[in-house]
């Protein structure tokens, strides 16, 4: 039936993975951040995600119970946030501050169970039940598909992909602004190149840290928000099942560059989605259970051939 | 408080560690990919506890009948540890459970055969668990084999006027065991699949793929948890237009499916369950109990979840003894014929009936619960479709 569009291509495997590309993106800015300013890798990442989600998933309803009013999820992702960089704050004051000075796989444990409660948390308040965030499917935006349709190349695309979209350029342009123009921001990359440099030219490390945990928390509920509108649902281990593809996507584009993450991102996420599509002939290039493997060997092999990444990133 | 606090934690723990009860290990997919499914399950077996309990208990002493839940998650590995230290810590007589086929076999294989512990299985329908015991009769289950419902879906898709069919499966024992039969029998039957191929569960997106498989045809049959993927196929499917009708079975079969994706747009989609024949005597007998304590009995398995642990009490009661050994004997003698007929609930006069010498034979709340030579029985289906935004189902005949 698709010979009928003639765009199949970018309608069902160019945007969704680019979609899927901006959800790695900034998931994978946050653990960039932390893997190059702390020095570990925090497992708790997508657990932070999730919780932001749930937390926006309340607001929406609480604001619709309480006041009558229904919230745009972004809308409601504003407290999301606050909570989640407080979540964040308060993690690393009493879990991941006391392992500071001790060798990393301390604190990289300590982030393990602090996933594991994190997500038993949710379970526990919450319970262990999928929950609906928009009920319904989304239809493609009409305006935008008879626009295309006249000029014979139809695009099928819903709102809450643009907004996906829209939002993680948005967010792009003002860390961009953040890490080069302010003097936090470049306090970032000072500690991220050398912590003790930095130190030594007057830079407060532990201001720095908690700079990081914000601009990482914030990221983590922006893709935590996204990937729950794209899915229209919640479940506790959906931010789980985004941490490897987001460690690939900041190996990838080089540990404690941001945007070598948005860049691996949206290559793990496109990789994944054109990993399918008939190249050759009918069949789908290979089979769909197997894309997830095609985001792990892309990063294999950068491991391999480059592995300070795309963009000259911290080798550990 | 305290002091009652205390006295209550007391009671408890003496309850638990008592060695006069007679502790049965029940493994449920609490939590995992479906929850809504399982918790009715869960109130059945609990049901059957509170009638056995209620009515004498076990033996001729009276002792209690507990039940030892863990969380099986609906996963292989979670159901190995949690069926383990059932086993070996809390030393239950036998395992009634666990919910899904993969989870049954890796814990069977891996834990209870090795032990020799009984497992009666209360909803795990594939295929491949028919001939695993390999000759130590330890594996039962009370619902019907995927053998049959494949068959039953295809004949189903055929009388709907299908003759083409893409077919999406996760690759677990459950979802691929019935996808194969189906898209065996289909193909028989002189249907056309266009395509078959696995999918990975737990994905954010899955538009590439319905996106491919939607080029061959307009049908999908969608064999998936609800939980762990198949909620966003569906609507990754419609959302794109892949796909207009959907049929495949149990996994997908939760309200769940209704309020995340619409009553509205869900005009196309029938799924097939096992389910109790509503007009048995065995189901009419369950029906009352279970009103009576909250219990939804034409929920998906919540029958047979009764059975599994009322069948379990009577087979130790027949044995005499919580020895592991004796169980699997006993659990054939009160299932099969000869013996008197005894309806759900009917524990007391069970018990009457096998202290006095007699043989009983259990007529099944979900079905005739028979058990062949590998531990199976036979069961009905139903076909399922959206009605007033909940799930209706008639029986297939």
């Amino acid at each position: 039936m698709w010979e009928t569009f003639g765009f199949e291509f970018v309608n069902f495997y160019l945007i969704p993975g680019l979609v899927l590309g901006c959800i790695y993106a900034l998931g994978a800015i946050g653990i960039t951040l932390t893997f190059s300013i702390l020095r570990f890798a925090n497992f708790a990442h997508g657990e932070v995600m999730m919780i932001g989600g749930y937390f926006t998933w309340t607001a929406m309803v609480l604001s619709n119970d309480l006041f009558g009013i229904p919230l745009h999820p972004i809308i409601a992702a504003i407290p999301a946030v606050m909570l989640a960089i407080a979540l964040f704050i308060l993690v690393d004051r009493y879990f991941y501050k006391p392992f500071r000075s001790a060798p990393a796989i301390r604190v990289v444990m300590a982030s393990f169970g602090m996933m594991l409660v994190i997500r038993s948390f949710v379970q526990a308040v919450w319970g262990p039940n999928q929950l609906t965030f928009v009920p319904g499917i989304a239809k493609p935006n009409e305006l935008v598909k008879n626009l295309t349709a006249s000029v014979d190349m139809m695009i099928l695309v819903p709102n809450k992909h643009f907004w996906i979209i829209a939002g993680t350029i948005v967010i792009m342009l003002a860390l961009s602004w953040l890490l080069t123009k302010t003097k936090i921001g470049k306090g970032m990359r000072a500690v991220s190149d050398s912590p003790e440099l930095a130190k030594v030219s007057g830079i407060d490390v532990e201001v720095i840290v908690k700079a990081t945990w914000c601009v990482g928390g914030f990221c983590a509920v922006a893709a935590g928000v996204f990937l729950a509108m794209d899915l229209q649902m919640l479940e506790t281990t959906m931010g789980f099942r985004m941490l490897l593809p987001m460690f690939a996507a900041a190996i990838l584009g080089g540990i404690g560059r941001p945007f070598g993450a948005v860049v691996g991102g949206l290559v793990i996420g496109l990789a994944e989605e054109l990993s399918v599509y008939p190249w050759l002939g009918d069949g789908s290039l290979i089979s769909p259970g197997y894309k997830t493997g095609v985001a792990f060997t892309i990063m294999v092999i950068m491991l391999v051939v480059r592995p300070s990444g795309l963009f000259k990133g911290r080798l550990f | 408080m305290k002091p009652q606090i205390a006295a209550g934690l007391a009671c408890y723990l003496m309850a638990t560690t008592a060695s006069a009860d007679v502790v049965v290990g029940n493994p449920m997919a609490v939590t995992g990919p479906i929850p809504d499914l399982v918790a009715p399950m869960v109130l059945a077996v609990d049901l059957a506890a509170e009638h056995v309990n209620a009515q004498g208990g076990m033996f001729a002493s009276g002792e209690k009948f507990v039940i030892a839940r863990a969380d099986s998650q609906c996963d292989p590995v979670a159901a190995v540890d949690a069926v383990t230290k059932l086993i070996n810590v809390s030393m239950v007589t036998a395992i009634v459970g666990p919910v899904c086929s993969g989870a049954t076999i890796a814990q069977a294989d891996s834990v209870s055969i090795p032990a020799g512990v009984v497992t009666l299985s209360v909803s795990a329908s594939s295929p491949m668990i028919t001939n695993m015991e390999s000759g130590t009769d330890l594996v039962f289950r009370s619902a019907a084999s995927d053998a049959y419902q494949g068959v039953a879906l295809a004949e189903l898709a055929i009388a709907k006027g299908i003759m083409d069919i893409a077919v999406s499966y996760a690759n677990d024992d459950y979802n691929a065991g019935i996808a194969e039969v189906f898209v065996n029998s289909f193909s028989e039957m002189g249907g056309t699949v266009t395509s078959n191929e696995a999918h990975e569960p737990n994905k954010a997106s899955y538009r590439a793929e319905v996106a491919t498989m939607g080029a061959g045809s307009d049908n999908l049959a969608l064999f998936a948890y609800y939980g762990s993927g198949g909620i966003t196929i569906m609507r990754n499917a419609l959302e794109t237009g892949a796909f207009s009708t959907f049929i495949g079975a149990d996994g997908m079969l939760a309200q769940e499916t209704i309020d995340q994706i619409g009553a509205e747009n869900l005009g196309g989609a029938t799924f097939t369950t096992s389910t109790p024949n509503l007009t048995t005597a065995g189901y009419a007998a369950f029906k009352g109990l279970a009103e009576a304590a909250d219990v939804p009995s034409a929920s998906p398995f919540v029958a047979n979840s009764y059975d599994a642990a009322f069948m379990m009490a009577l087979a130790i009661e027949k044995a005499g003894s919580a020895d592991r050994s004796a169980i699997s004997a006993s659990l054939r003698s009160i299932a099969n014929a000869p013996g008197e007929v005894i309806q759900a609930g009917e524990f007391a006069k069970a018990k009457a009936i096998l202290a006095a010498g007699g043989d009983i034979h259990y007529n099944g709340a979900a079905g005739p619960q028979d058990f062949d030579a590998n531990g199976d029985v036979l069961g009905y289906f139903s076909a399922n479709v959206v009605k007033d935004g909940v799930w209706e189902g008639t029986i297939i005949e």
